[in-house]
């Protein structure tokens, strides 16, 4: 049920992300972060979300382009739960009809 | 601060049952839209072969939502450790900014309070206790910040993350292959819903584009997860290069 190699990945995940939750307040609660600091911080997050996704943005099957583009429109306009339900319908429909 | 010793006595004549209840109210609305996140993220933990058991052990220990989408994306047999611990990292490095926020707040509390209550900040639980404690310290009240409030809106998000995270990872391998069905664009959507909640004009924006363009190229010519290292990191760059003109 448990896998080693799993097991030590997640223990290894809890810990950084338990460090990032009070480091905050140990290490910067008597310091001002530079503007710089600041801003590569605020948009690291984003960094991150976006490179996971990017091969979808560069896939070979046009099918689950288009989905993928109905799925951009969607989010700019809807909250989760339609987002990702339309997300769904549009490549699983999609990917019967084109692919 | 000079303030400090008047909030020393804890909660002087504020019971914190009615406290935790006004934090159960307030993070009720936001609960039901995390839900369908913990069921896709569960179901799609289970297709990479991560246990029953496993699930709730990552999104209880680790409890936060971004950084385990991320890692499930990238999970493999065996998983690349400091890959994923890395990007786990980068993910929540935000969390860093949050707590420094909420630190002025948290000066009332011994740390051997704040920092349990630290393990359960999330972005909606921050919101909801920074905001609270806002609020209460403009019309004066002392504490500024009710520990039982801000317990009352957190508890509750981390223990319908980890059910329907486990129910997703039960329930999940029924549907079978979720890509036949589409179910994988259930990813691209919940991030691309996280980063709208991010976004704050084209210019912020732009070390996400150059994330997208290098991870993109990455992907394509370089075999293995580098893309998501390669993407991040120049995006940094770009946002440390970009910001003296942001």
């Amino acid at each position: 049920m448990i896998d080693t190699a799993s097991l030590l990945t997640i223990v290894l995940m809890a810990t950084v992300t338990y460090l990032t939750r009070i480091g905050g307040y140990v290490v910067l609660r008597n310091r001002t972060l530079s503007p710089r600091a600041t801003a590569v911080m605020e948009a690291a997050p984003g960094c991150v979300l976006i490179s996971v996704i990017a091969p979808d943005f560069v896939s070979d099957n046009p099918a689950d382009l288009l989905a993928l583009a109905i799925t951009f429109l969607v989010a700019t306009r809807l909250s989760m739960l339609p987002t990702v339900l339309i997300g769904i319908a549009s490549a699983g429909l999609l990917r019967h009809l084109v692919g | 601060m000079s303030t400090t010793q008047a909030y020393l006595p804890q909660q002087a004549g504020e019971k914190s049952s009615p406290e935790f209840w006004r934090g159960i109210v307030s993070c009720t609305p936001v609960l039901l839209g995390i839900i369908p996140y913990a069921l896709v993220l569960g179901a799609q933990a289970a297709q990479k072969g991560l246990s029953v058991v496993e699930v709730p052990l990552m999104t209880g220990l680790n409890f936060a939502g971004g950084s385990e989408f991320a890692a499930i994306q990238l999970w493999s047999s065996p998983p690349h450790i400091l890959l994923i611990v890395a990007i786990t990292f980068l993910v929540n490095s935000r969390h860093l900014l949050m707590g420094a926020a909420l630190a002025p707040f948290l000066r009332q509390l011994p740390k051997r309070k704040a920092l349990p209550a630290l393990f359960f900040m999330c972005d909606e639980s921050w919101a909801l206790g920074l905001a609270d404690g806002k609020k209460r310290a403009s019309v004066g009240m002392n504490p500024a910040f009710s520990l039982p409030y801000y317990l009352g809106a957190a508890l509750p998000f981390y223990l319908t993350w980890v059910i329907f995270t486990t129910l997703g990872a039960v329930f999940g391998p029924v549907l079978g292959n979720v890509e036949a069905y589409g179910f994988d664009m259930a990813f691209p959507a919940v991030f691309l819903v996280l980063l709208r909640g991010m976004w704050k004009g084209i210019a912020r924006a732009r070390p996400w584009l150059v994330s997208l363009v290098v991870a993109a190229f990455t992907y394509l010519f370089v075999p293995g997860a580098w893309y998501v290292a390669a993407g991040a990191l120049s995006g940094l760059v770009a946002a440390y290069f970009l910001s003296c003109d942001a």
